[in-house]
């Protein structure tokens, strides 16, 4: 599985918040999507899964778009969003059942990952529930359960870290980690860099809508000529600052 | 805080009138007079049928009057951020209830008014009290109630006992025995009553001023209950945001979804099912619109009118599927799903099938039970199922496709 982004312009309505991105990621990588709060990390993504169309520039899976074939490129992507998006009427169990219906998953083989995720996350006592009894943390747990159920082989993650707790924190890294080693890819984007620093082998660097930098943390230091100790957080702080 | 008042009040009233607009922009309006016509042709049908006074016909009268005065409470405007922002300000409130207070008299001055004046005619007729005894208890019931919104003060600031009885029941029971006394004996009781009630609760809100705590839980779960309920009512109408409906389990009701396959192609039936059934929203409507109209047409005797209401009320729940539709469309995961807009359609479709399917023939006994096995029922019957395949298969499609993005 091969992401590429190419050269990537678009925005809200009239407004270009993205302007000319261009990044890869490869097939077995973990990237981090690293900005400051309206860098256009989210825009970016949200272009990527399709809810919003570009203005210039293209995105590829495996070479194809998603006008080329909506439902291939579709079933590719699982996506778990900042917010917990769920439907206020189903219950976790025909959540499951939903999302193995609409990408029209091996039912009995599915099942079987979603329950040991479910266990991971204890939320396997919780099969009837609503998600109005359900707190935020547990909401986002539902989202990364059906998202990483599925066969999909680019997983884009937005700001996965806030809200769940140390615990579960440590468990998606650790499904991260299995995802990347059967060969899929994950896309993060975050703020919590010290997590991120220790798990992603790719860092894309993003200011007002371009992105400044990529690359694994040695060749950002080289490219911000940091010293050999220094971190993702003074990267960070270093990039922030070149706008002051 | 009269100045918060005006300001709030100028603000809530804006916003009525952007619904009432809405409303009475939609060709909707014209159903429901032709709905009232008919109510209203039923009801001198019924007048006509009375001769003599009804043995029932003054318990009828207590009890409706009995429960309009129950309508209408104190619109306080409350927000939820109120009883963190303006805690400090806990002893000037008691001046903005006054001022909410005699906002909210209004309506049930308006309420009573008319009812009264709706009555009046059964009341001559079927109860045989003179014209002069139905104004006199009118005027009576008004007071009574100017009175009783004194109650809704005092529960906002939970001082609603006497003794360590429930003000709002003993207000009741004296308010039931006023109307009798003045229905069977002698009727300017209910105005003499309503005058002692009016000062004696007047004098016991006085206290209120001084005091001042309210029970702010209590007040703002209240006023938001009763925003809820109007813009329930708007919604029927138009769409309004912010109108979140409850969601419950009916584990009951289960078996109604096994014949859904788990199939790729049933996706959004299998949601569309289970959010229908368990959304108070839409079953309600569905099961509201569906009883309303059986009691019609077993009822009214008039092959048009029924024709009509047969007609118009299958129409109705399938339109107000429609907000269904838009509400999941929303949903913004749903989108990235690698399915069709025209399967998302074709589901709904199925679902409104089956919903007005139901309706259909709990209208079609309702019929032939009122006019037997006749060309009448069964021009009736037809006519109701054109209506349905018209709905169904013309009409949702092309509303619907404008929800899709």
């Amino acid at each position: 599985m091969t992401l590429e982004v190419k050269e990537l312009t678009g925005g809200y309505g009239q407004v270009s918040v993205l302007k000319k991105e261009t990044f890869t990621v490869e097939s077995g990588q973990v990237v981090g999507l690293i900005g400051l709060n309206g860098a256009g990390k989210s825009t970016t993504i949200k272009h990527i899964i399709g809810l919003l169309t570009p203005r210039g520039g293209q995105i590829l899976i495996d070479g194809t778009s998603l006008h080329d074939d909506v439902e291939k490129y579709r079933k590719k992507i699982a996506y778990v969003p900042e917010m917990p998006i769920l439907y206020p009427e189903l219950t976790l169990k025909e959540h499951i059942d939903l999302t193995i219906m609409a990408y029209d998953l091996d039912h009995d083989k599915t099942w079987k990952n979603a329950n040991e995720l479910l266990k991971t996350f204890r939320l396997d006592n919780k099969l009837d529930w609503f998600p109005q009894n359900f707190s935020k943390g547990m909401k986002q747990k539902v989202m990364i359960v059906c998202a990483f159920m599925t066969d999909a082989s680019l997983f884009i993650i937005d700001e996965p870290f806030t809200g769940l707790d140390p615990l579960a924190v440590n468990d998606l890294l650790n499904i991260v980690e299995a995802k990347k080693k059967a060969g899929c890819s994950v896309l993060m984007s975050t703020h919590v860099l010290a997590t991120v620093q220790n798990h992603a082998d790719k860092f894309v660097l993003i200011n007002h809508g371009q992105v400044r930098a990529d690359g694994s943390l040695d060749q950002l230091k080289a490219k911000f000529n940091m010293q050999a100790d220094s971190n993702l957080d003074d990267i960070y702080l270093k990039m922030s600052n070149e706008d002051l | 805080m009269l100045k918060l008042w005006n300001e709030r009040l100028r603000r809530h009233q804006l916003n009525q009138f952007k619904y009432l607009r809405l409303i009475f922009n939609d060709n909707f309006v014209l159903a429901f007079i032709v709905l009232i016509g008919a109510l209203g042709f039923w009801y001198s049908n019924l007048l006509g049928t009375i001769q003599h006074q009804l043995v029932l016909g003054k318990p009828i009268v207590i009890v409706l009057l009995l429960l309009a005065t129950q309508v209408g409470g104190i619109a306080t405007l409350l927000e939820e951020p109120d009883s963190t922002f303006l805690l400090v300000k806990e002893k000037d409130f008691y001046q903005y209830f006054k001022a909410a207070k005699n906002y909210s008299s209004f309506m049930p001055v308006v309420t009573l008014a008319l009812v009264n004046f709706l009555l009046s005619a059964f009341a001559s007729r079927g109860a045989g009290l003179h014209i002069l005894d139905i104004v006199v208890i009118a005027i009576g019931l008004i007071i009574f109630k100017l009175g009783s919104l004194n109650i809704n003060l005092m529960e906002i600031y939970s001082r609603a006992k006497l003794g360590n009885f429930n003000l709002r029941l003993i207000s009741n029971v004296v308010l039931l025995l006023a109307l009798i006394v003045s229905t069977y004996c002698f009727s300017w009781t209910m105005i003499i009553v309503a005058v002692i009630y009016y000062f004696f609760l007047n004098a016991q809100t006085k206290p209120l001023e001084m005091s001042g705590q309210l029970n702010w839980d209590y007040a703002i779960e209240t006023e938001n209950q009763r925003m809820f309920r109007i813009k329930r009512f708007y919604n029927l109408f138009t769409d309004v945001p912010g109108v979140n409906s409850k969601i419950k389990r009916r584990k009951w009701l289960d078996g109604l979804y096994r014949p859904i396959k788990l199939e790729s192609k049933n996706t959004y039936l299998f949601l569309f099912a289970r959010g229908f059934v368990r959304n108070n929203e839409y079953i309600g409507l569905f099961l509201r619109l569906t009883v309303i109209q059986a009691i019609m047409l077993a009822l009214i005797d008039n092959f048009y009118i029924s024709l009509i209401v047969e007609m118009l009320f299958i129409y109705l729940v399938g339109f107000q599927l429609k907000p269904y539709f838009k509400e999941v469309m929303q949903n913004l995961m749903q989108r990235l799903y690698p399915i069709s807009g025209k399967t998302k359609i074709a589901d709904f479709t199925k679902l409104s099938t089956a919903i007005l399917s139901i309706q259909w023939v709990i209208s079609a006994l309702a019929i032939l039970y009122k006019f037997g096995l006749s060309v009448n029922s069964l021009i009736i019957i037809v006519a109701g199922l054109a209506v349905l395949i018209f709905v169904n298969y013309f009409y949702m499609p092309r509303q619907l496709k404008k929800y899709l993005d």
